[in-house]
């Protein structure tokens, strides 16, 4: 489906699940370095992100390769490297992508491999997957960030807001599939414990990072609306009563930003402020990620869209 | 044949093509080394009178007298047909701006095709290589059989010149006849236009027929602010868009394209 524009909705979905993607594995892989590569909480919490992670980035690659026509086209891709931010995107991706799947595949049972040589390569790999998962992230946005053609997209901030919104985005995941697939004796207190221990790390850095994205927006509005030209046309796409506003500001913002920050910050806020006890229940960790996920995609929905639709002023 | 067979002038010549031979090396390492504009001025320098050997930089553009042209869209027709370029999509096209509010009214024609710009943001973001630049004449050219139609470079287009080709699945533009220009005729667009509005020619030569037009006569690019130096030149071109709606002097603004399902982007 083209939408009439050049990039349709496969690209669109394609830079979100690659976003999230990237997001999970490198927030997996920092919670495995951030808990010393042993077991406990962060453990639990970087094999989750592990063993989803590749799955969103290979169905988005799949995706966007046959968007192109041709499949087989994309070999081309693999045959030169230049400084075109997709070409360096598309190296990214493909080490991106062995590397995330051989990470995953160390946290499944390997009987005949001791833990500690085991434990040692996942930490090895975790280090590789975090500035890769980064490059990932951050080239979907540079990659629409780098013509002057799109005033909308030509702006740094871009790549910083989907490099935010892909980390984000990949906690989100990762509660999720936590919730759906944690089975959880509440009744005995180191269960307890560790579930509710490992839910506020989770939760706490998702509503931090959904802080600086709000800013990133601000930022972005505010700079966009103070200039004149191009640029100020451009952003009227998703100021009120422009074509896109109501996905901005109902989707993007209210659902996927703003309420999301607001629940997790309702069960966070007491043991950030007072060192009280962090419940969330089940069904928080199910619908709240999902908001944040449905967001994300609506973020890339609407910065893609708005950047094709709007041109240089003049001619 | 036996090197005492060889007279002195065979001898000659044999030394002097190795001569030649190392000169062209060096130019080749030279050029690889130094960016282009420098390396071509060091060999300038070095023979000026043999410049045709080394190849006197080409840069193809055209000029589009506005004042000559009718909006007939033979250009338009003549680019189809020359391409067999597919229903909905064009190379070469025709806008025209009408504007002002009755009795006070205006009607200009532009006629618009690619750049060929000397700063192509399309070269740059190509991430196979497909859009380059001919060093020979600065034509910028889409290997057809490369691109993987991902239709970045139509994105970095400042001026909405490539399309996605329907039909084929890749990515195409103008490339100013290629295969007529390298046999010295003119493209087909400026073969044909009635008016002689359409002036084709090399931009390095300043005794060429554009470079003179350009030299006397007051000319404008499209979009100049976006730094990627056309090398199609417009004489009394009305740059009038559907922004300048917003201005109380103009009021009405009507741009016709041509082109299906387009606004002018
Ligand atoms: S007009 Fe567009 S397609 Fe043509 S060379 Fe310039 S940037 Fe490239
Ligand atoms: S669509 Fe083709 S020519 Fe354009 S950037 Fe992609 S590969 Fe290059
Ligand atoms: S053929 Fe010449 S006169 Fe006719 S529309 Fe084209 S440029 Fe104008």
């Amino acid at each position: 489906m083209h939408l009439g524009t050049p990039w349709g909705l496969e690209v669109i979905l394609y830079l979100f699940l690659a976003g999230m993607g990237a997001g999970t594995i490198t927030a997996s892989a920092s919670m495995l370095l951030r808990g010393g590569g042993g077991d406990g909480q962060y453990f639990s919490i970087a094999r989750y992100g592990a063993l989803v992670g590749p799955f969103p980035v290979v169905i988005g690659t799949v995706l966007l390769i046959f968007e192109l026509g041709r499949p087989f086209r994309a070999l081309n891709l693999y045959k030169v490297i230049n400084l075109s931010p997709m070409s360096l995107g598309s190296w990214f991706l493909a080490f991106f992508i062995i590397i995330s799947i051989i990470y995953a595949l160390l946290f499944l049972p390997w009987p005949q491999w001791k833990g500690k040589r085991l434990s040692a390569w996942r930490r090895r790999l975790a280090w590789v997957c975090v500035p890769s998962g980064l490059s990932v992230a951050i080239y979907t946005g540079v990659l629409l960030g780098a013509m002057p053609s799109r005033p909308f997209w030509n702006s740094p901030i871009i790549a910083m807001l989907f490099m935010i919104s892909a980390i984000s985005t990949g906690m989100a995941l990762i509660i999720f599939t936590r919730a759906l697939f944690y089975k959880v004796h509440l009744d005995v207190p180191t269960e307890e414990r560790s579930w509710h221990g490992s839910g506020y790390v989770l939760a706490a850095t998702d509503v931090l990072l959904i802080g600086f994205e709000l800013l990133v927006l601000f930022l972005l509005l505010m700079f966009a609306h103070l200039t004149v030209g191009s640029v100020k046309y451009a952003v009227e796409i998703i100021l009120p009563g422009g074509e896109l506003a109501v996905f901005f500001w109902v989707g993007v913002v209210l659902l996927g930003l703003v309420i999301p920050g607001i629940i997790e910050m309702f069960f966070v806020a007491p043991k950030l402020l007072y060192g009280g006890h962090y419940t969330a229940p089940r069904s928080i960790d199910i619908v709240v990620p999902l908001a944040v996920m449905v967001g994300g995609y609506l973020l890339r929905y609407v910065i893609v869209m708005a950047g094709q639709l709007t041109g240089p002023v003049g001619l | 044949m036996k090197e005492q067979d060889k007279t002195p002038d065979d001898r000659r010549g044999f030394v002097m093509a190795l001569g030649g031979a190392i000169a062209t090396a060096f130019a080749a390492i030279g050029s690889i080394i130094l960016p282009g504009s420098a390396a071509a001025s060091l060999l300038d320098d070095e023979d000026e009178n043999d410049s045709e050997k080394v190849g006197v930089k080409v840069q193809y553009g055209m000029v589009i007298d506005v004042r000559r042209c009718i909006g007939c869209h033979a250009c338009t027709v003549a680019c189809k047909s020359e391409f067999d370029v597919p229903p909905g999509v064009n190379r070469s096209w025709v806008e025209y701006t009408e504007k002002g509010q009755y009795p006070n009214v205006g009607r200009s024609f532009l006629p618009r095709l690619c750049n060929h710009c000397s700063e192509p943001l399309c070269v740059d973001v190509c991430p196979t290589n497909a859009t380059y630049r001919r060093e020979q004449d600065g034509i910028i050219a889409v290997d057809h059989g490369v691109c993987i139609a991902c239709k970045y470079c139509m994105h970095a287009c400042p001026y909405d010149a490539r399309f996605l080709d329907p039909v084929n699945e890749w990515v195409d533009k103008c490339d100013f006849c290629i295969h007529r220009v390298s046999k010295g005729l003119a493209p087909s667009c400026v073969n044909t236009c009635v008016g002689g509005a359409r002036i084709f020619g090399n931009l390095a030569d300043p005794d060429s027929a554009v470079s003179m037009l350009i030299a006397s006569n007051r000319v404008s690019v499209l979009r100049s602010e976006m730094g990627t130096f056309p090398n199609v030149y417009y004489i009394d071109a009305d740059f009038t868009d559907e922004v300048d709606r917003r201005r109380p002097e103009v009021r009405e603004v009507r741009v016709i394209t041509h082109r299906r399902h387009k606004e002018r982007t």
